[in-house]
């Protein structure tokens, strides 16, 4: 893989072929990205990084919105050919996401893929929000979650797949990885690498 | 009965799998892991369209996967 930081600390990845599920994001972050921040976390990070699996959902999250951006930034992504998969009432997904629950995003007509909205909520989301990494390739630029706040956070989850995420970026990224970040946020998590080969 | 399937030597398949593919992904240029990826998540896509499940369904079924007791260190 070849990855180049530019001085702005934008990451990218040139030459990566772009694909629909590319596409499918990008086209609902450029409309995110009118009213908020958002940062993407969770599995699509290592499928961005070339994880050969797909997904069913794509976990973002979004900085607060006052229920009339809310309605705005509803009102733009309906025009643009989404849909809210829980409800038509926009007035009930705002509820939701204000009840710290998540919402999906689809294409219409569609169920998968699609995006799992939340505000953000913890520490660990004020941190990936504050420290994302914009990643760019051909015309699509996204921001998402440092990897050393995603492997611990994988561990946790720790499902087989999420342990497999956890290990495919242990893999790519160790030897640029921060170390002394990845301990912290292992130590806060309380999960332990060294049973997948994660050494820190 | 018996179930003839050991979860662990799988586990640890897969786990070789994910470290085999990944030095892959360090080793060859950008273009070529990329299009291979590309191919299988293009597939995925297009195939999303069949999707088995109504829109009620498909909320039902992470609902009840959300409410479900948690496992030592979460869901997914």
């Amino acid at each position: 893989m070849r990855i180049a930081s530019a001085p702005d600390g934008t990451i990218h990845i040139d030459g990566k072929v772009v694909t629909a599920l590319d596409r499918f994001v990008a086209s609902v972050t450029e409309i995110i990205e009118r009213y908020t921040r958002y940062v993407i976390v969770s599995g699509y990070v290592a499928i961005l990084f070339g994880r050969a699996r797909g997904t069913e959902d794509i976990d973002l999250f979004v900085d607060y919105m006052d229920r009339d951006t809310f309605m705005s930034f509803s009102e733009d992504l309906l025009e643009q050919g989404f849909y809210f998969l829980n409800s038509d009432d926009i007035g009930e997904i705002y509820s939701m996401l204000c009840d710290r629950l998540a919402v999906r995003i689809a294409g219409a007509g569609r169920i998968i893929p699609n995006i799992e909205m939340t505000f953000k909520k913890d520490d660990f989301d004020r941190y990936a929000m504050s420290r994302a990494k914009r990643i760019q390739f051909d015309d699509i630029r996204f921001f998402v979650s440092p990897i050393e706040l995603q492997i611990p956070y994988k561990l946790y989850l720790g499902s087989d797949k999420d342990i497999e995420d956890a290990v495919y970026l242990w893999m790519l990224f160790r030897e640029t990885l921060d170390g002394d970040l990845l301990r912290m946020f292992m130590e806060r998590l309380q999960v332990r690498g060294e049973p997948y080969g994660i050494e820190v | 009965m018996e179930l003839r399937f050991d979860r662990e030597k799988n586990r640890q398949e897969r786990l070789a799998f994910v470290r085999r593919h990944a030095l892959r992904v360090r080793e060859v240029p950008n273009e070529v892991w990329s299009r291979e990826q590309a191919d299988l998540i293009d597939a995925f896509f297009e195939n999303a369209e069949n999707f088995a499940l109504s829109r009620s369904e498909y909320l039902r079924m992470h609902r009840a996967r959300r409410d479900r007791p948690k496992p030592l260190y979460g869901d997914s």
